[in-house]
């Protein structure tokens, strides 16, 4: 090679070095508080990441408006995971470099395990929208959940198939990831202390396209229903490919299967499903519809849960911020050990909600059915703590 | 004369390096790192490709193997400074290995066979959990700190910076052996066999083992990188080591030019460093959606490959060649 190509090609190494990695320091306004929130916002994990995002954007813009949080206006910045676990641990990091007041998201589980480390290093406080049991059994102070742990959904979910439904042998399809696996691991211990049988377990890959094979399988094992455990796309692929293939069992799922992105994505397929959830718009409470009224306003589409646990996450940081009266990383986590915030003290957080000292959280759930494309409530589960 | 300049410019590059981390926060500190164990990697990976003519798509499985190798090897009680050239040896010793079958064919059928074996060795992680953790990742088998960073005399090398300055000297160490592996008899075996095989066999030149060799020193160098990228990451999943990650080692190398020796490390810098810069600075140009960094950086690669195939280091050639 010639010289002037290695002087080229060293000047553009070092250039792509110097431009791409000494970003001056972000300082920190008086007057703003900064949030950051490190989701996906590409890839898998995409329908997730978007209305978590949207929730998030929907409550720093109200809250703005009406003056932020004690008197300081809310600066957010989303930076996209790609749904890539490496990637959300390089985000993490140089979401710390600029020191923001609360860390936001991932919620792919997986995203969460390999990056809470960091954040729980720095003494950042983060809100996660990841399920997975082991993301609050590792005794890290700073981590809060949006939603219920998979060992929290579950025995709900395994009573209603035995109670319920009347199922004596269930057939589980999952998907063999972070989420799927403490998924159907936390059902299958549900189900076998409640005497019910695990007809087939079929493991599916994340991305999947071709469900044709999967459902076959279920629907050979004559079980007295299936229990679908995917994330949003492949539910709605597979519940397509269930009414192709006939299947006339009852379908339950738990929080995604029922969600409303997999109604509109699988359309009339979705008709007929049932499962728990932790949050829906369709809840048979005021603030929640309110909720998705304005949510739908600002972003043209109905949220789902991830955009209400995104919407969720922002109002508890404003409620535990406003009881302390000041900004303090350390202190809001102390805060939030225990802690139970109510409607009437916090409207944004939406219904009454209680963590306790590991970051998990507690409140009602619902059990809901998808009748004409629409997810309706059927019953209201209270909280664990009163169940 | 030319010599003397080059020198001088790798010596100021490399000052660059090491002056660097002075003035960059922990995020750049750890792409720089980063950057540091692919560039190792795909260096790899064009000792196979770009210089032995072999298309593997699995460098990212003996990635895998290496950062595996030597997590559950220090968590057996091994140390971790022989755990690395025990890690090398198994990604080494696995390339030979894979190399034997799958290396009787050629071109895009040896691109298929190391395709189907990064996807087994990617199942393999995933589904071995009692092993490895499985898709919860390292965490679940090492306990939640994962993966511990080394000391070296007595030195602890836990701090970001302090790490960084290992990996540099990896790099450093390993662009200096390929740099004499490829300007010994070997070196030129490989050259000869991608150039033209039937005139390199006529020259007693056993195809067959130099090609394997290549193969296995391209792995066991990925298998190096990942010993590296275990302690620098230090909680992982299996998901840094599934063919995306092996056609994105496979970008860094084409990117970079093929068959250069610098190109790996000028790849591995574009591949790497570009997409987080682009995600920094469009928001702030373009505005929502937040991800128009993937369609700018889509487009940058499409466009720098459409044009000049050869890669970055092939464009100065590309332009004394218009100019003639």
């Amino acid at each position: 090679m010639a010289k002037t190509t290695r002087r080229e090609a060293l000047g553009i190494l070092g250039g792509a070095a110097a431009v791409g990695l000494a970003r001056p320091a972000i300082a920190q306004q008086p007057q703003t508080v900064k949030f950051v929130n490190v989701v996906e916002l590409s890839g898998a994990g995409v329908t997730s990441g978007t209305n978590w995002r949207d929730g998030i954007e929907l409550a720093v813009r109200e809250l703005n408006a009406a003056g932020g949080i004690l008197g300081r206006r809310i600066e957010v910045q989303h930076l996209d995971t790609a749904s890539n676990p490496g990637q959300a641990r390089a985000l993490v990091t140089r979401a710390i470099d600029q020191d923001p007041y609360i860390l936001f998201g991932p919620v792919f589980s997986g995203s969460v395990m390999v990056s809470m480390a960091v954040a729980q290093e720095a003494r950042m406080p983060q809100f996660t929208g990841g399920e997975a049991t082991a993301i609050t059994a590792q005794g890290n102070p700073y981590i809060f959940r949006t939603s219920f742990s998979q060992v929290q959904a579950m025995p709900k979910v395994a009573a209603y198939l035995k109670d319920q439904v009347r199922a004596q042998s269930v057939s589980i399809i999952w998907v063999n990831n972070d989420f799927g696996k403490g998924g159907r691991d936390a059902i299958m211990a549900e189900l076998q202390r409640r005497g019910v049988r695990v007809a087939i377990d079929v493991s599916t890959e994340q991305n999947q396209v071709d469900f044709s094979s999967a459902v076959l399988r279920a629907k050979n094992a004559n079980a007295d229903a299936l229990f679908v455990y995917l994330n949003e796309d492949e539910s709605a692929r597979i519940l397509r490919e269930i009414r192709r293939q006939g299947y006339d069992k009852p379908i339950i799922g738990e929080t995604v299967l029922p969600s409303q992105q997999v109604i509109e994505l699988a359309g009339d397929a979705a008709n007929g499903i049932r499962g728990h959830v932790g949050l829906t718009v369709n809840a048979p409470i005021p603030a929640i519809q309110d909720f998705s009224r304005r949510f739908q306003a600002a972003f043209n589409r109905i949220s789902d849960h991830n955009g209400i646990k995104g919407f969720f996450a922002v109002h508890v940081v404003n409620a535990v911020t406003k009881r302390l009266g000041r900004f303090d990383r350390q202190a809001f986590a102390e805060a939030m050990k225990n802690i139970r915030i109510t409607t009437a003290d916090a409207p944004g957080v939406l219904m009454d909600v209680s963590y306790d000292d590991k970051g998990n959280l507690d409140r009602d759930s619902f059990l809901v059915e998808v009748r004409n494309g629409r997810q309706e409530v059927v019953a209201v589960l209270p909280p664990i703590g009163r169940s | 004369m030319r010599t003397a300049l080059r020198i001088a410019a790798l010596v100021a590059i490399l000052a660059a390096l090491i002056v660097a981390p002075q003035y960059l926060r922990n995020y750049g500190i750890y792409l720089l790192s980063l950057w540091s164990l692919f560039a190792i990697a795909a260096m790899g990976l064009n000792l196979t490709l770009g210089y032995a003519g072999q298309m593997s798509l699995a460098q990212a499985a003996f990635l895998g193997i290496g950062a595996y190798a030597v997590a559950l090897l220090v968590k057996a009680g091994v140390p971790f400074w022989v755990g690395v050239p025990l890690a090398t040896l198994v990604a080494f010793a696995v390339g030979l290995l894979l190399g034997f079958p799958a290396l009787r064919v050629q071109h895009h059928y040896l691109a298929f066979a190391t395709l189907g074996f990064n996807v087994l060795v990617y199942l393999a992680i995933r589904n071995e959990d009692w092993l490895t953790g499985g898709s919860m990742g390292i965490g679940q088998v090492m306990g939640f700190a994962g993966m511990p960073r080394p000391s070296i005399f007595g030195y602890s090398l836990r701090r970001g910076i302090d790490f960084y300055y290992l990996c540099l000297a990896m790099l450093c160490l390993s662009t200096l052996l390929v740099w004499l592996l490829l300007r010994s008899p070997w070196g030129r075996a490989f050259a000869a066999l991608r150039d033209n095989p039937v005139r390199a066999e006529s020259l007693a030149i056993d195809i067959r083992a130099y090609t394997l060799l290549a193969f296995a020193i391209g792995a066991g160098l990925a298998g190096f990188a990942g010993a590296f990228y275990a302690p620098l990451v230090q909680l992982f999943d299996p998901s840094p080591f599934g063919l995306l990650e092996s056609l994105s080692l496979l970008l860094m190398v084409v990117v970079g030019g093929s068959g250069r020796f610098w190109g790996p490390h000028i790849g591995a810098a574009l591949v790497l460093l570009l997409p987080h810069w682009l995600q920094a600075l469009l928001p702030a140009w373009l505005g929502p959606p937040d991800q128009w960094y993937l369609f700018v950086f889509g487009i940058a690669v499409l466009v720098l490959l459409t044009w000049c195939p050869g890669g970055l280091l092939a464009i100065p050639d590309r332009l004394r060649a218009r100019a003639q």
